[in-house]
């Protein structure tokens, strides 16, 4: 995941899911997919190697981060994930 | 002895089920050790028909003297006021309740429904209900924010859906052994000895709270309930981790979100599709905070939690 934000894969980092409606579209698109599709979730959760907005929010505030196994457990999403990257399903 | 007239509005029963359920003290107690004489129940009561009327005559003119009168569910005010939909004994069932409470020493609403509405009165409220004295949070219902019982008490409300049975026998007998007047009550007339505490007082899960691990399915053991599937625990006034359900448990210890029942909003955000069971946010946000925490408090409060989680607190510890 790191080597293909690096290389500048392109997510959607918006919209930012403001109210839960939207925040279930997205979860509904990642249910489509393979679950071994890496890159699909990446793009449509919105994956960016660094902290995002003016809050700084990152992956490791969130609530769905499991520090010492440094995993996002979102189960549509259920990928390792670095406390300093950021995504847009991004919850506190 | 004391009498105690039990009545119901619009309701479901559930809380008769749940004083039915009652052990310490078990409803049968209330007869044989605090003296407590059930004239009338909806479920319990000998009279039919004319006797029943004779009774309740009786009451309200004063022969027959009314020490507790418990309402469960809404008084209901459709249509256009006279409360015909909700008729009793030969009459519309809220000129039953003006009348009894005029003559009770002490009033008793058990449930969300009687106390200030519950789901009866959602939006948009068809059978015009309310509670005896809130409609929601709004003071007043049925019977006017100034109302007082002959005691001089105001309604003692025992919200839930259901209440709890012990909470509604020990109030009971509070009030028939004369303690009535040693009663704190709470800005929305709940007793405070129940009502002061939060749901989340005693939950099993309050370490993965404290370290911000969430559960995001339902039935995990690992995980807190607040910050995905919609648990308002921390916000919701109530003993029901500290007086367990069945003596066994609660909706949280079983992994599922308390939904507030307690609380005059009950059922929050008028059951819009999506609002239950899914904790509302704002860009990532909870909406309902835990009670007297601000947003950069709890924003700085995770930073630290997170940073500090022990390795345990991401495993099921429940597993043997």
């Amino acid at each position: 995941m790191a080597v293909m934000m690096k290389n500048g894969l392109k997510t959607q980092t918006e919209p930012f899911p403001e109210t839960d409606k939207e925040f279930a579209a997205i979860l509904g698109e990642l249910r489509q997919l393979d679950p071994e599709d890496l890159k699909g979730k990446m793009v449509i959760g919105g994956f960016i190697d660094q902290p995002y907005g003016p809050d700084q929010q990152r992956c490791l505030e969130c609530m769905y981060y499991l520090v010492h196994r440094q995993w996002c457990d979102l189960p549509e999403l259920s990928v390792p994930v670095d406390p300093n990257w950021w995504c847009r399903l991004w919850r506190i | 002895m004391a009498n105690l007239l039990w009545l119901q509005g619009g309701a479901c029963s559930g809380n008769t089920m749940s004083f039915l359920n009652a052990e310490e003290p078990s409803a049968c107690d209330l007869v044989t050790d605090f003296g407590i004489n059930i004239l009338w129940h909806p479920s319990l009561g000998l009279e039919l028909g004319e006797n029943l009327q004779k009774m309740l005559k009786a009451l309200t003119s004063g022969a027959l003297p009314l020490d507790i009168f418990v309402f469960e569910g809404t008084v209901v005010n459709a249509p256009n006021g006279t409360g015909e939909w909700n008729r009793f004994a030969g009459r519309p069932m809220r000129d039953w309740v003006t009348d009894l409470c005029k003559v009770a020493n002490f009033v008793v609403a058990i449930g969300d429904c009687a106390t200030w509405g519950g789901i009866p009165a959602t939006a948009p409220n068809p059978s015009d209900s309310q509670g005896l004295q809130f409609l929601k949070r709004s003071h007043g219902g049925y019977l006017g924010k100034d109302f007082k019982s002959k005691a001089g008490l105001p309604v003692i409300n025992v919200p839930g859906c259901p209440a709890h049975p012990d909470w509604i026998t020990q109030i009971v007998v509070a009030v028939a052994t004369g303690r009535g007047g040693d009663l704190a009550l709470d800005e929305f007339q709940r007793p405070k000895t129940f009502f002061t505490s939060f749901t989340q007082t005693g939950c099993t899960r309050n370490m993965h709270f404290a370290y911000k691990v969430s559960a995001t399915e339902f039935g995990q053991r690992k995980g807190c309930l607040f910050y995905d599937l919609g648990c308002r625990g921390p916000m919701t006034h109530s003993p029901c981790n500290r007086i367990l359900w069945n003596r066994q448990s609660s909706k949280t210890r079983a992994g599922m979100p308390c939904l507030g029942c307690t609380e005059p909003e009950f059922p929050f955000f008028d059951l819009a599709p999506g609002t239950v069971f899914k904790t509302q946010t704002v860009m990532g946000v909870p909406k309902d905070m835990p009670a007297g925490v601000d947003k950069t408090g709890y924003i700085k409060l995770t930073a630290a939690a997170k940073a500090a989680s022990p390795r345990w607190a991401e495993q099921d510890i429940f597993v043997v």
